[in-house]
């Protein structure tokens, strides 16, 4: 303990010097919580699991929701295959189908059947039964409103869609914090597709071993008609659809592995400048009686301290700015949330303090391995 | 007979620069008394700090022993020496090195860190050291607070606060004026006289050299005279 607060004393010395590393460690610190969340963000929303009894059917060979056109009685038909829970047809329009930070995204669903269909949906303000009601009403996204700063009552326009708010929803599904529900069938003639007309299906199973099977007698059983279909498991649709995304995202592994590779650099330098600085004084210990392995825990914990200052700034302003400004990167009609995370978090601190131990490895041996008569003399 | 705290038998110390072998001491016997003040003096090169760096423990001989208190420390590895250091040995340094973000207390706690003891047990043997040093209205003062006197004693307060039986010091007056470095050598006196410390002095100053009770002239590594036993004032 007592060598933990000497090695924050030593940090107040050189006040600029420690100011600036910490500023460096944040910044890198930042970089790589932002490239993590992201990674996290695409991990969460492509990875399936046992709970996942999702299948969405699509139009074979399309990817985007501009020319993925299926009848809408196709919804009949799916209900009736052994396994299938619950159907919902879903109209979906997008201001771009390439990537984008800023996609704006309609969904026109059945009113009547939403909540049925997907019970996550909480209206945190505003009104459901006014969306029932209100052939025009949204409920919109608690991403997409804080987004464009919209409100219960407010009015507005896009992909030449003209909605009012009736709601502002929150969901467990990244998908669902970023999209505009409104009517199927006012959307169906606001998007001028037409009536009978939708995007793709959401089809709910029985059981998650029931998504290959399903998947494939929807297929067979549209194979010969005019509009063949491909249905997926609904994280493996946006794996496959979002390609452009993912592939933007899997580059950013290079960034974050960067960021960590300055990180090092920087807080190793700054312990190796502060126990150059220190010869005299680390040897002033060793003839106190202060054993080697008490010095180079010493610098070691100048190092950790670094890093995790540093790592407490960078993670926590990346978290916060992933909070405040709740950004959605939209391909091909998908959207996903960048949301900060627990997991980010904790995994950005462990990694800047593994950074700041790994960096004065070698000060704190060099610190101690010279001989103490030449330290003294130095 | 008396009893030595330090006994060096035929010490040599030698190590290589470059192709050539320096021997700074060679086939060097020396007792120290327990509670003398004993003076090295001699010029640059002559070996003394050399001398006083293998009583405190910080270098080891190339041959021969050095006993301090019956204890053969030639024969202890780094690690054994910087415990042994610890326990029986306090260093006073000519520029004092405090370390400069502590306070006074807090320099002089360094030593007790190493041991075993609680708060209050440490309060207690500090304030008992930065009294003897005259310093106990200074203990909150960083060395920057502090004249360079002032310093040196809190130096010594820290060399002595883990009570050690030996204290040596590597030309304690060599930074300050006249009448600090007296103020010094008298404090360095009464810890040998009153409270029973060994204490090895190197200096340059045969004024500091005088107050000690015997002083020893080095020369090439080796005695070349011994000095007499001071006058009884500072005994």
């Amino acid at each position: 303990m007592k060598l933990l607060t000497l090695a924050l004393k030593n940090l107040t010395r050189n006040r600029l010097r420690s100011l600036l590393t910490v500023l460096g460690v944040a910044a890198g610190m930042f970089l790589y919580a932002s490239v993590q969340t992201m990674q996290h963000s695409l991990s969460v929303a492509t990875e399936g699991n046992a709970n996942d009894t999702t299948l969405v059917v699509y139009r074979e060979n399309r990817f985007c929701p501009m020319t993925s056109r299926l009848p809408e009685h196709y919804l009949a038909t799916i209900e009736r295959i052994k396994g299938v829970r619950e159907v919902i047809p879903i109209q979906i329009a997008v201001n771009n189908c390439g990537a984008s930070l800023d996609v704006i995204t309609f969904r026109g669903v059945p009113p009547e059947t939403l909540k049925q269909y997907n019970p996550n949906i909480k209206v945190i303000s505003g009104s459901y039964d006014d969306f029932v009601k209100q052939s025009d009403a949204a409920l919109v996204g608690q991403h997409f409103a804080e987004r464009r700063g919209l409100t219960p009552g407010d009015k507005f326009e896009a992909v030449g869609v003209n909605v009012t708010v009736a709601g502002i929803i929150s969901s467990d599904s990244p998908q669902d914090e970023n999209v505009a529900y409104v009517h199927l069938p006012f959307l169906q003639q606001a998007s001028r597709i037409g009536l009978g007309i939708v995007t793709q299906f959401n089809v709910r199973v029985d059981s998650a071993d029931l998504l290959e099977p399903v998947a494939r007698q929807i297929d067979e059983t549209f194979k010969s008609d005019q509009q063949p279909t491909d249905t997926k498991p609904e994280k493996a649709f946006f794996a496959e659809t979002a390609k452009q995304m993912i592939e933007l995202i899997g580059f950013t592994r290079w960034l974050g592995l960067g960021a960590v590779v300055a990180v090092l650099g920087l807080v190793a330098n700054a312990v190796l400048l502060i126990v150059r600085g220190r010869v005299k004084e680390t040897a002033i210990f060793q003839t106190l009686g202060f054993s080697r392995m008490a010095i180079g825990l010493m610098v070691v914990f100048e190092g950790v301290l670094l890093g995790l200052v540093g790592g407490l700034i960078g993670v926590l302003g990346a978290m916060a700015f992933f909070h405040f400004k709740a950004f959605t990167l939209g391909n091909e009609g998908l959207t996903l949330a960048l949301s900060p995370s627990t997991t980010v978090l904790v995994s950005g601190l462990v990694v800047a303090v593994a950074l700041g131990l790994l960096a004065s490895l070698y000060p704190a041996w060099k610190a101690t391995s010279r001989p103490l008569v030449q330290s003294l003399n130095s | 007979m008396k009893d030595n705290l330090i006994s060096i038998k035929s010490v040599t110390k030698s190590f290589t620069k470059g192709k050539t072998t320096i021997t700074p001491l060679e086939n060097l016997s020396l007792d120290v008394p327990r509670g003398e003040f004993l003076s090295l003096m001699g010029p640059s090169g002559s070996g003394k700090t050399t001398l006083l760096n293998l009583i405190a423990g910080i270098d080891t001989p190339t041959s021969g022993e050095i006993l301090i208190n019956g204890e053969d420390i030639s024969q202890l590895s780094r690690a054994q020496l910087t415990k042994w250091r610890a326990v029986h040995v306090g260093y006073i340094f000519q520029l004092y090195h405090l370390v400069p973000i502590l306070s006074a207390y807090e320099n002089v706690e360094l030593p007790l860190l190493l041991g075993k003891y609680s708060k209050a047990e440490r309060k207690k043997k500090i304030n008992a050291a930065l009294e003897l040093v005259g310093l106990s209205d200074r203990a909150d003062h960083r060395p920057s607070e502090l004249s360079g006197g002032q310093e040196q004693r809190v130096a010594i307060a820290r060399a002595i606060v883990h009570d050690p039986d030996l204290l040596v010091a590597d030309e304690p007056t060599g930074d300050l004026d006249r009448e600090s470095a007296d103020s010094i050598l008298n404090l360095l006196n009464s810890l040998a006289k009153d409270h029973g410390k060994t204490v090895v002095m190197v200096t340059h100053d045969p004024k500091a050299s005088a107050a000690a009770h015997r002083a020893l002239q080095l020369e090439k590594g080796q005695f070349s005279s011994e000095g007499h036993l001071l006058n009884t004032s500072t005994q």
